[in-house]
This record gives structure tokens, sequence and C-alpha cells, in this order.
């Protein structure tokens, strides 16, 4: 693939170098001037695209390069932020395990990702294909449905502390007017499911629209066979939808639980991480080991080291899937 | 029948969505007296201002949506340049260390702010920015997804305009800013879009780079509405609807590129 690039960019200089030998009056250029030249040329063309590359990737190396590389190094120290560190190996990794919260908030958040995506992208993908049913009519209800992806977490959890209030929430009042009793919704054991389902609530119109731009894209003539072929609504989703959306629905698992392993601002909104620690995720341990405490930064390091490392994981997963669908085409 | 059914199945979903928005509409109109009766009140007659006026002169609620606009604003701008240049690099130019830049970035695309709190934090801090705008500023530009939506959009554009316009003598630049930005406007402004709308909701790095009170961006102090103040239904109901109008209003005027925001990724395939 080089080869052809090269060889096209040397054709698009060609004119550029045909003209100036023209200039020349046919003047013969010696084997050095067309090294020479050939050298300047390719300089100008290394110069220009670094030109227009560097600006950005200052910014990248500086604000993401440098510190995915730093976070290893801080994670084999002891201390805080600001008063020193000293080296201490491995042994942060070593003693994590047996550090305040720091298991419970991994297992937080993975039950808390393993709650919430599942749930998220099968209403996403039920919602997307009623809405492709719909279509052109559907703009109000893309509306509605999509507007809850665009409040930040912070004044979600806001909202939802209200919605759940135990004596004056929406939801006790409605399940009050049924005659059912009112719930503890933010209770130590359903908490986290709380807030599961605050993220499924936030989620489902961001994946919703990102399913319905993928069933836009079938191909319809397939669908058509089907039903002449008889086939009803359930068998063509089964056979036809699902198989043809897989790596769009993995995509989505993917980026999905991407997001899901950082999860904090609500928790910390909703609940500060409580009662207890029953929604204490990897992020808010984070937070609190750096800026809650004076000596811990070593541990969040560790713990952002193993959530880098896992997002890494997952993006790489990520990239094959799209290489491989690439690959197909 | 069956297309009753759908709408049915919409409607549920609308109304689940959109229901928490009108019920906390209402609450920031309510008093404390409403909003702690028994049985519920519904709609205060006549509304009560004091919530928002406790908002908007009591707080720093004005201050928060006004840094987080122009760091939103700020970055948006920036952002538009520096990643449709280097997305114009990577899609039309040829350099050493292409590949490799372009592998780097893809890699790292995904990596949030949280696992690299620490030493953004301590980056920050020897380059003496924190609690200063450019903390706000510089760090979110340091993400290349942008760079990755401009390579896709300029690549779908055709090689015989540049080729005219080198054989013009157009320098590099000029078929930059006045040939490719052009044609790829429409990705300019979903990129835009994107970048706003992110800057808008982030929180966990302006939790960190910013602490003093004029500072504060629009989620951390709202965030502190609850940390500080104990619990205020009312108050916190008109926080979030104020803080959601802005962004309601660019919803409503730009909602295709709002929707495109979510389509990128799966055209992406």
């Amino acid at each position: 693939m080089s080869t052809n690039l090269s060889l096209a960019t040397s054709i698009n200089t060609a004119p550029q170098a045909a003209g100036t030998i023209a200039a020349s009056s046919r003047h013969r250029l010696s084997p050095e001037e067309h090294r020479r030249l050939a050298r300047q040329r390719r300089l100008r063309r290394e110069l220009t695209g670094w030109a227009f590359l560097v600006p950005m990737f200052v910014f990248f190396v500086v604000f993401l390069l440098a510190p995915v590389i730093l976070v290893f190094w801080w994670s084999t120290q002891e201390g805080s932020l600001t008063t020193g560190t000293e080296f201490v190996g491995l042994d942060n990794f070593r003693r994590l395990p047996r550090q305040i919260d720091a298991p419970i908030a991994i297992r937080n958040t993975l039950r808390f990702t393993l709650m919430s995506i599942p749930v998220t992208l099968i209403i996403a993908l039920g919602v997307a294909m009623l809405l492709a049913r719909v279509g052109r009519g559907g703009s109000v209800y893309r509306f509605l449905v999509y507007f809850p992806a665009l409040v930040p977490g912070v004044v979600a959890g806001l909202i939802w502390i209200f919605l759940t209030s135990v004596d004056f929430g929406l939801f006790n009042t409605a399940l009050r007017s049924v005659g059912v009793d009112p719930v503890v919704w933010l209770g130590p054991k359903s908490a986290l499911q709380v807030l599961a389902a605050l993220d499924v609530w936030r989620s489902v119109g961001f994946w919703a629209i990102f399913f319905l731009a993928a069933i836009i894209g079938l191909p319809r003539e397939l669908y058509q066979a089907a039903e002449l072929d008889g086939a009803n609504g359930w068998q063509r989703f089964h056979r036809l939808t699902l198989p043809l959306l897989r790596r769009v629905i993995l995509f989505a698992v993917v980026v999905a639980t991407i997001f899901g392993l950082q999860v904090f601002d609500t928790a910390l909104i909703l609940t500060e991480g409580g009662p207890g620690t029953a929604t204490l995720t990897v992020v808010y341990r984070i937070w609190t080991y750096i800026f809650g405490s004076t000596d811990k930064v070593g541990y969040g390091a560790a713990m952002s080291v193993a959530l880098l490392v896992a997002i890494l994981i997952l993006t790489v997963i990520q990239l094959r899937l799209l290489r491989g669908q690439r690959g197909e085409d | 029948m069956e297309r009753v059914l759908t709408h049915l199945a919409l409607i549920l979903a609308a109304v689940i969505c959109a229901a928490p928005f009108f019920y906390v509409i209402a609450a920031s109109l309510k008093d404390q007296g409403s909003l702690f009766h028994y049985p519920p009140v519904w709609v205060q007659i006549p509304p009560y201002t004091g919530n928002y006026e406790r908002l908007l002169f009591d707080s720093g609620f004005p201050r928060w949506m006004l840094n987080t606009l122009f760091v939103a604003s700020t970055v948006t701008g920036l952002k538009l340049v520096l990643d449709s240049m280097a997305g114009y690099a990577l899609a039309k130019l040829e350099f050493t260390g292409k590949r490799v830049i372009f592998v780097l970035m893809l890699t790292l695309l995904m990596v949030p702010f949280a696992a690299l709190l620490i030493p953004l934090w301590s980056i920050a801090h020897n380059l003496h920015i924190t609690n200063t705008y450019l903390a706000l500023i510089l760090p979110p530009l340091a993400n290349p997804l942008g760079v990755f939506l401009m390579r896709q959009f300029i690549l779908g554009l055709p090689k015989d305009l540049e080729n005219a316009a080198r054989l013009e003598g157009v320098s590099e630049f000029g078929i930059y800013w006045r040939i490719i930005l052009p044609l790829v406007k429409p990705g300019l402004v979903v990129l835009a879009v994107i970048i706003f709308t992110d800057q808008f909701m982030s929180f966990i790095w302006p939790l960190v780079a910013t602490t003093r009170d004029d500072l504060l961006v629009l989620t951390v102090g709202v965030a502190g509405l609850r940390a500080k103040g104990g619990v205020n239904f009312g108050l916190w109901s008109a926080a979030a609807v104020m803080s959601l109008v802005p962004i309601a209003v660019f919803f409503f005027a730009l909602q295709r590129q709002f929707l495109a925001r979510s389509m990128a990724g799966a055209l992406k395939q």
C-alpha cells in the first residue's frame, strides 16, 4: 500500500518537475542536480506533513501520551502528589488487595457494568427497531429518547436523588398511588441497582440512535426476500437482523463497557459512594486516594494502571473487531 | 395494528425518558411547603420563583455557567483547527512516522481522564497552570477523536482537487484553508457538536484542575450544591433546569448534528 501512495505522490509532483525542467529551456539535469532537487522536494513534503500534524500532536504527547507513561511510574511510588514520594517498586500492587475498599470498588464497578450494559443495549436495540419502523415521523421520539444522553452525570444524579426520595420522590409517589408500599431506593442492598438504572436511563437514547444508523444501513432487499418467503417478524429479527448487526452490537458492548468502567460522577452525587460502600467505584476510590488522604497516591496510581490496562485491552479488542469488518468489505 | 403498537411502545419509551424532566421543572417552581406536602402537589399555582432567585443571585451558578460556556467554546474552536489540520496531514500528506503516529493515536483513543488524574495533575501543577483557565482548556486538546473524524471526512475528497490546486501553485496551507475546509464543513459541525457536548458534561478533570470558586465549571459547581447545602430539592431542580437550558436549545436547533454524534460511530463501520 505504501508503494502505491509514493507512486501517486511522485506522479503528483511530476507535473511541477516537468514545469521546472521545461522552464530551464530543456536543460538536462545532471544526476547530482536531480538528486538534490528530489531531496529538497522530499524534505519539503516531510516538513509540510509535520507542520500540519505537530500543533495537535504536541498536546497529544504532553497531555495524553506522557501521562499514560507516567502513571506507570507513579504506581511504583508511595507518598502524595504535593509532598513528594519515594520508590517502593511493585509493593502498591501487592498490597492493593488488602487496602480498605479497593476490592469492593472493583467488585462494585464490575457488577454495575454487568447490570447496566446488557439492559441498556437490549432496550436500545428494541427502541432502534421501533424507530426504524416509524421512519420520518419519529423525530419527536428521537428527540425525547436521546435527551437524557445530554444531561451531565452530576445533573442526572441530582434529578434522581429527588426522584428516589422516599417520601417525596416521583417513584414512591407513583407506587403509593397504585397502593404499593414505598421503597427505600437508595438502601445498601439496592443503591447499586438504582445507579445502574440511572445509567440505563441516560444511555439508552445514545445507543438507540447508534443502532438506528446501523439498521438503516442494512440492505432492504434481504428483508423483502425474507417476507416473500413467509418469514414473520421474529424470524426476520432472529435470522437476519441479529447476524447482520453482530459486529455493530459487539462494538457497542466494548465501547459501552469502556465507559461503564469509568462510572464516577453519578455515584458521587447520587449516594456519595454509599450507603457505606455500596456504590463505591474504581474511579471514586482513585479520587479519594489522591485527594482524600496524604500518602495513598501510589495506591491510586496502581488502581489507575489497572483501569488503564483494562481499557487498553478492550480498545485492542474493539480495533480488532473494526479491522475484521473492514477486511470483509 | 402493528403501527399502533409501535407508536405505543415508543410513547412509553419517550415518557420514561422525559417524565423526570417535567417532574423536575414543576419542582423547581415549588416552595418548601408544596415540595414536602402530602398528598403531593403536582403544580404550584402561582409558581414560586425563589429557587431560581436563589440560584441566580445567591450561588455561583452564573459564574459556573459562564466558565463552562467559555471553556467549551474555546476548546471547540481550537480543536476544530488543530484536528482538521492533523486530520488533513494523516489523510492526504506523506511523512515519516505517519503510520506509527496513527496507530499510537488509535490505541490511546479511549483512554479516559480518570485513569490519568495523577500524572495529569502533576504535569499541570509543574506547568503552573492549575487553577487557571489553561488547565481546563489545554488537556482536552489531546483527545484524538477529532483527528480521526476529520481524517475520515477528508479521505473522501477526490485527489484531483488538490492536484489541480498544486499545479496552480497554491500553497499547502492555502489548499487546506480554501479547498479542504469548506468541503468538510458538515464534518466540522458534527465535530463541534461532539466536542462542545463533551466539554459541557466533563466533570472529573475540572473537579481536580480548578478549585477556586471563580473558576469552577458548571458540573463541579452544581456538585457542590449537593455537597455543601444539604437537601434542597427546589434549588437542585432549578439548578438542573438551568443547566440544561443551553444544551436543550442547541440540541433543538442542531438535532441532526447531535444525532450524528452517535451515528458517527456506526457509520465508521
